[in-house]
């Protein structure tokens, strides 16, 4: 019941809100601040040259001390407005394996004509990057996040901060942008030799669909497939030449679910179909991905590879994603 | 009439834009009216196609057979003036198919080269997507060298070259459809779609199209036309308009939504479209209309959304594109 | 280089360190050789340490020099506490802090010390010249910590710098606010350290012969006055200061304690100012011969000392009256007067011999004052601010012998003389003079003024003022001392004032001096009373200075925070463009916004479809912003008139 009141009190003071798509605009209601402990130091540090100008009754002790308070007060509006009014969008981020680190990219756009420095952006407020966003500028700045299982990982509530200039107050604001980023499952490692190709209807260019690789002429050498004489050619007076087709209609590999050893769980299974698709891309083959209730057809190329991984990445998720 | 062709674009945007002489303006105006009365109901259509045109760039028309990609490809090339080719892409054609051959010439006892379909003014690449790649890039290379190179020796193409390309919906089987790298290389991609009701009573109350096209008569020259590209270049292009197109590119590079931001030469291309849709509104300078209008065009196959889920089109990309993007 | 437990960046260290020896400098003049020696070799250990990436020293070895060091202060000042013993601590432990510097935290600390060690200089000095300096260290110290939250690896020095100056600059109107209304308590809190007062030049409770001639080398200001009324003629300048009672053959002394109560018949016009004393760690205040009124915290007695209840420490300011021709002293006690007749035996038989057969010579007490003077005029005595060495029998030898003195020996020789003959007389020492600052319209009184001069009783008169310097040299009462003195006489160029330049430059100076004086430096609680009485806030209490200032802080904020906020936005610069916004304004204040990705004239279209009346104007104003903005055309009449027509255009 308390912690009930106050998630709700909290997202009420922080305006959370679940994710935004599009740009949030740091209005100046969006950023909060405080002193840090540092900040209390001062704080403590100016008593004292209070008490000592008071007691040894020092003008310029006095001076001092006010000018530092006065400086104090002031380094709270300059904190302040080190992050008010940026306008903060969402960036790419790129699929990555389990386990690995995941990267998102926020942009970070200063229309205004103050430059703002070392602002930083954390995820867990222990590790940050900071950049710094001079004036009109839109700066990238880039968070990893550690992906710790397949599926679409959300970088969930992110902080945008800032100590600058003096160090003695910490602005914050809260981010929730419409982020996510597909992970893929990690490669077994060692995986299980490649599956044989499914058919392959023997050598060379006796295949049924084998003429859409068509990939130049040369000179006719005897016992070439009279199909593969490049009659048009021959009908100008231009000698024989036979098509030449690059071969890898024999390499076609079904990556099926079913061809996996039983006695592995799903998790295990993922695994070593993701360290085929990435053997079969990494050897050029064609192939095709079935999964219970998934299938990929047969291609190839590096989106091809991508959209295996994603399948297998997404595998029975229904979509549910988890934070960072 | 533009005097000079030596002006790189660059430096055209700083350049004075003059008015443009009004009877150009009515000339255009008359291609689109002749053309509108072959494919009926598509005057935007034809609009972004002349604009394309005197951009210099090269259309590519996607869309399923029988919606008038050829009729309107070559009710242009008859009423700009330009002679007209068409190629049907099937899965064996050759380059030298595209490009043209050298055949051995008895009489004069040597090689002779034979231009193929490519060395005309408007070339019409039908269904482009069922050839095989070889032969694509043939043709790709052509568009953009505006030259070809066959046996060792180098030709270049007549001007104005406009090759209009039309692509059938990439999923039919068989097909080969063009990289995104590709895709680049065109200017523009529109969509004709189904003519709505009025228009495609009147094509079915109407006489036969083909007789139609025979009786066009050209309403300009190809000189008249490559002045008119040269006007479109000199059309200026202030800082403000630059803001705006760079913020749209901008947005692009960095939101989320897309998977790869647009290129500078996507950004050139969305300026150059520009200034021919405000060469064709008869201003003498762009404004941020003339992009609106022509982004959806531009842009619609160079940006892939992120989010595959729905097939997005181009349309639907670039409108959202302009919501995003406020006008600098 | 935010995060607080992040090793240090050498050139953090090098700021670091860089501003605190800026900061601790001015203390190399007070500190022992061997505390400076260890704080420079701390620093470059440290620096050198950075420098080729060795871990620190090891804790032991820092805990045994600072042991080593607290013994050293204290062998040194034979204490812990007080003021310099805590300078001398404090800087020692700088120096061992920077060795044991790795994280920003440590140099947050390090910091805000160094902050704290530029107070201390304060104690020492608190001039002009030392608040520039010190604030130009404020200003590096600053900007070291603005480096050290800095999130590049190198920081432009330009904007670390520009940082600093900006929050400083910007802290100036709420710090003079802060300074004038916060409500000040008046100090000490606790007892005043006793180290506090050393070497500070200014009148004793005692005089020897050659006391006040040191003096007279200092042209140190002993204190300012304002007067109210009009300035008194300089003869009538005398300050009175500490009264010498007793002698004891070499010495003058004032007794230990007052007695009496301060009473007198005014005569003449009373004269009212205002006296700023420099701070001489004793406790007497001066005021024009004869004062009037005893200032608030302090006391007098019959011989009319002003006493203050605690050392003047700082510098004070308080409003006196006196009257010129005062009667007083009619009716002394006798055991004063008894005092009054005291000599010490054997001292100085040839005067005293002299001054008997003088009493016999003339039986009447005026008459024999006036033969003395007298003599002091014409039997060839000169006034000199050199005089030779005099023995024990110093009155005896200026007599007879040497004949040449400063106005102690003047005054010490009088009074014996007097004593002798039976006429009660005592020693008043003082100020004689002053000097006018034209330019700021008040009295400098410097030490080299100091003077001395007598009190003789006469029976139904009382204590008459005699001053037999006068009587040597005329000039030295009339003209100040710079015209009584010889040219060769060692005495501050400052107060010779033989060049004119000079002069008006060390005017203008002490003008400034003067003010600082008054307004940052004497700015103590019955100033601000009295200030916020000036200003309508009479009985000031302290929770009514802190709701004013409470109000005119947040109302400073307030203006800051609106200055500083407003250049968060996108600002349009293109006066075309501000134009046509202000236009799209007036629109939708009429409830046609225009989108944001919505063209001039895709806009103008939309409003035209709705508001068909205002269609000239809109499509009028929309062609010459198109054609401005985006078109090639310029000129500034274009663009006025494009400000004219959305100024007169109303929807």
């Amino acid at each position: 019941m308390y912690a009930a009141l106050k998630d709700r009190f909290l997202s009420r003071l922080f305006q959370w809100g679940g994710p935004r798509s599009g740009t949030i605009v740091l209005a100046q209601r969006r950023v909060f601040i405080l002193p840090t402990r540092q900040g209390l130091m001062f704080a403590f540090v100016l008593l004292l040259m209070l008490i000592g100008s008071t007691n040894y009754n020092l003008g310029l002790g006095f001076v001092l001390t006010f000018l530092l308070g006065a400086m104090g007060i002031n380094a709270m509006l300059h904190t302040f407005r080190n992050l008010a009014n940026l306008r903060i969008a969402a960036g790419r981020a790129g699929p990555v394996f389990a386990g690995d680190i995941a990267r998102f990219t926020i942009h970070v756009e200063n229309g205004g004509e103050t430059d703002r420095y070392a602002i930083g952006l954390t995820h867990d407020r222990k590790e940050a990057v900071f950049i710094d966003a001079p004036a009109r500028a839109n700066v990238p700045a880039t968070i990893g996040i550690p992906a710790p299982r397949r599926g679409i990982l959300r970088p969930g509530r992110l902080t945008l901060f800032t100590r600058y200039p003096l160090g003695i107050y910490y602005a914050w604001a809260y981010l929730e942008l419409d982020m996510q980023c597909v992970v893929y499952p990690r490669p077994a490692s060692p995986g299980l030799p490649l599956p044989p190709a499914a058919s392959s209807p023997g050598a060379g260019a006796e295949r049924g669909n084998g003429q859409e690789d068509f990939s130049g002429l040369r000179q006719y050498h005897p016992g070439d497939s009279p199909r593969h004489i490049a009659w048009k050619v021959a009908a100008r007076d231009q000698g024989l030449l036979t098509k030449q087709f690059s071969g890898r209609a024999e390499t076609e590999l079904r990556l099926d679910w079913a061809l996996l050893p039983p006695q592995l769980n799903t998790e295990e299974r993922l695994a070593h179909l993701a360290r085929w698709v990435l053997d079969a891309h990494a050897r050029g083959l064609s192939y095709g991905l079935r999964l219970p209730g998934a299938t990929v057809d047969m291609a190839m190329g590096e989106a091809h590879r991508e959209r295996c991984l994603e399948a297998l990445a997404l595998f029975e998720q229904g979509g549910k994603g988890m934070n960072g | 009439m533009a005097p000079d062709t030596g002006r790189k674009p660059r430096d055209v945007a700083n350049s004075t834009g003059r008015p443009i002489p009004r009877n150009m303006t009515q000339q255009v105006e008359k291609v689109v009216a002749q053309v509108g009365s072959i494919i009926l109901g598509k005057a935007r259509q034809i609009r972004l196609a002349i604009a394309c045109l005197l951009a210099r760039g090269h259309l590519l028309i996607e869309d399923i057979p029988g919606v008038g990609k050829t009729m309107l490809a070559h009710a242009l090339a008859t009423s700009l003036g330009l002679d007209f080719q068409r190629i049907q892409f099937t899965s064996d054609l050759l380059p030298a198919d595209i490009i043209g051959v050298s055949i051995y010439d008895r009489e004069n006892g040597g090689f002779r080269f034979h231009p193929g379909p490519i060395f005309s003014q408007v070339v019409l690449a039908d269904e482009v997507n069922r050839a095989t790649p070889k032969a694509q890039s043939a043709l790709l290379e052509a568009m953009e060298e505006h030259q070809v190179t066959a046996e060792g020796e180098t030709r270049r193409l007549r001007q104005p070259f406009f090759v209009i390309a039309t692509q059938n919906p990439s999923y039919q089987v068989g097909t080969f459809p063009l990289p995104e790298s590709q895709l680049d290389r065109f200017l523009m991609r529109i969509h004709l779609g189904y003519p709505d009701n009025e228009a495609e009573r009147a094509l079915l109350q109407g006489e036969d199209r083909r007789d139609l096209l025979a009786g066009l008569d050209p309403c300009m020259t190809a000189q008249e036309l490559i002045a008119l590209q040269h006007d479109a270049q000199q059309i200026h292009a202030s800082a403000a308009l630059l803001d705006y197109v760079q913020a749209l590119v901008g947005h692009t590079r960095r939101a989320a939504e897309y998977v790869n931001g647009l290129s500078p030469r996507a950004a050139l291309a969305v300026l150059y479209a520009a200034r021919a849709w405000a060469l064709m509104a008869g201003r003498g300078h762009a404004v941020p209309e003339d992009v609106q209008a022509v982004l959806p065009g531009v842009v619609g196959h160079r940006l892939i959304p992120a989010d595959e889920t729905g097939r997005i089109n181009g349309a639907d990309v670039a409108a959202r594109l302009i919501r995003q993007v406020a006008i600098p | 280089m935010t995060d607080t437990a992040q090793p240090l960046a050498q050139r953090h260290v090098l700021w670091l360190v860089l501003s605190l020896v800026m900061v601790a400098a001015p203390h190399a003049l007070r500190l022992p050789w061997w505390l400076i020696a260890l704080f420079a070799t701390l620093a470059a250990w440290r620096v050198y340490i950075g420098h080729v990436r060795i871990p620190l020293p090891n804790r032991w070895l820092l805990l045994l020099i600072v042991i080593a060091a607290t013994a050293g202060v204290y062998l040194g000042y034979r204490t812990l506490f007080g003021r310099d013993a805590g300078v001398a601590l404090l800087v020692a432990m700088l120096g061992l802090k920077l060795l044991e510097t790795r994280s920003l935290r440590d140099a947050m600390l390090l910091i805000f010390l160094g902050y704290f060690l530029v107070i201390t200089n304060f104690f020492y000095s608190q001039t002009m010249l030392t608040a520039f300096y010190l604030l130009a260290s404020v200003w590096m110290i600053t900007a070291t910590m603005v480096g050290l939250h800095y999130a590049r690896t190198e920081p432009p020095l330009r904007v670390q710098l520009r940082t600093a100056g900006v929050l400083l600059a910007q802290s100036a109107p709420l710090m003079l606010v802060l300074f004038v209304l916060f409500p000040r308590v008046p100090g000490p809190l606790w007892g005043m350290p006793q180290d506090a007062s050393t070497g500070v030049s200014g009148l004793s409770d005692t005089m020897t012969p050659g006391s006040i001639a040191n003096l007279i080398l200092s042209d140190a200001v002993a204190f300012r006055v304002k007067f109210e009324s009009e300035i008194p003629r300089a003869k009538d300048l005398y300050w009175r200061g500490p009264v010498l009672w007793d002698f004891d053959g070499r010495t003058w002394t004032a007794p230990r304690f007052l007695y009496g109560k301060p009473e007198f018949d005014p005569g003449g016009k009373p004269v009212r100012y205002e006296v700023t004393i420099e701070p001489h760690y004793k406790r007497w205040l001066f005021a024009l011969d004869l004062p009037g009124r005893v200032p608030p915290r302090a006391h007098s007695g019959s011989d009319f000392q002003l006493l203050a209840f605690a050392p003047v420490n700082s510098r004070q300011r308080y409003d006196m009256v006196s009257y010129l021709n005062s009667t007083y002293g009619v009716r002394e006690s006798r055991f004063a007067l008894r005092r009054a007749l005291a000599l010490p035996d054997g001292f100085n038989p040839r005067s005293v011999e002299l001054a008997r057969s003088l009493r016999r010579e003339f039986p009447d007490d005026k008459a024999l004052i006036r033969e003395v003077l007298r003599r002091f005029n014409t039997q060839g005595f000169s006034y000199t601010l050199s005089p030779p060495l005099l023995g024990t029998n110093s009155v005896d030898e200026f007599l007879f012998e040497v004949r040449s003195g400063f106005c102690e020996i003047y005054a010490s020789s009088f009074a014996v003389l007097m004593r002798a003959a039976g006429i009660p007389t005592r020693i008043v020492t003082g100020y004689q003079g002053g000097e006018i600052n034209p330019m700021g319209g008040y009295m400098i009184v410097r030490q080299a003024f100091a003077h001395a001069w007598n009190e003789v009783w006469i029976e139904g008169e009382g204590w008459k003022r005699v001053d037999p310097t006068a009587a040597v040299s005329p000039l030295r009462v009339e003209s100040g001392i710079a015209a009584a003195a010889a040219r060769s006489d060692p005495l501050p160029l400052l107060v010779r004032g033989d060049f004119a330049l000079l002069r008006e430059l060390q005017m203008t100076l002490d003008l400034f001096t003067n003010s600082w004086n008054q307004w940052v430096l004497g700015y103590t609680p019955e100033r601000q009373r009295l200030l916020l009485a000036g200003v309508g806030m009479d009985d000031a209490t302290w929770q009514k200075m802190a709701a004013a200032l409470l109000i005119v802080t947040g109302a400073i904020v307030a203006v800051l925070a609106m200055l500083m906020l407003r250049r968060l936005n996108a600002r349009v610069r293109d006066p075309v463009k501000i134009a046509y916004l202000r236009f799209c304004d007036k629109l939708r204040r009429k409830g046609l916004p225009r989108g944001p990705a919505e063209g001039p004239g895709d806009y103008a279209r939309r409003i035209e479809q709705s508001r068909p009346d205002l269609t000239p104007a809109i499509a009028a104003i929309t062609r010459l912003y198109v054609a401005l903005r985006y078109g090639a055309q310029t000129g500034a009449d274009r663009v006025s008139e494009l400000r004219r027509l959305v100024r007169q255009f109303s929807a």
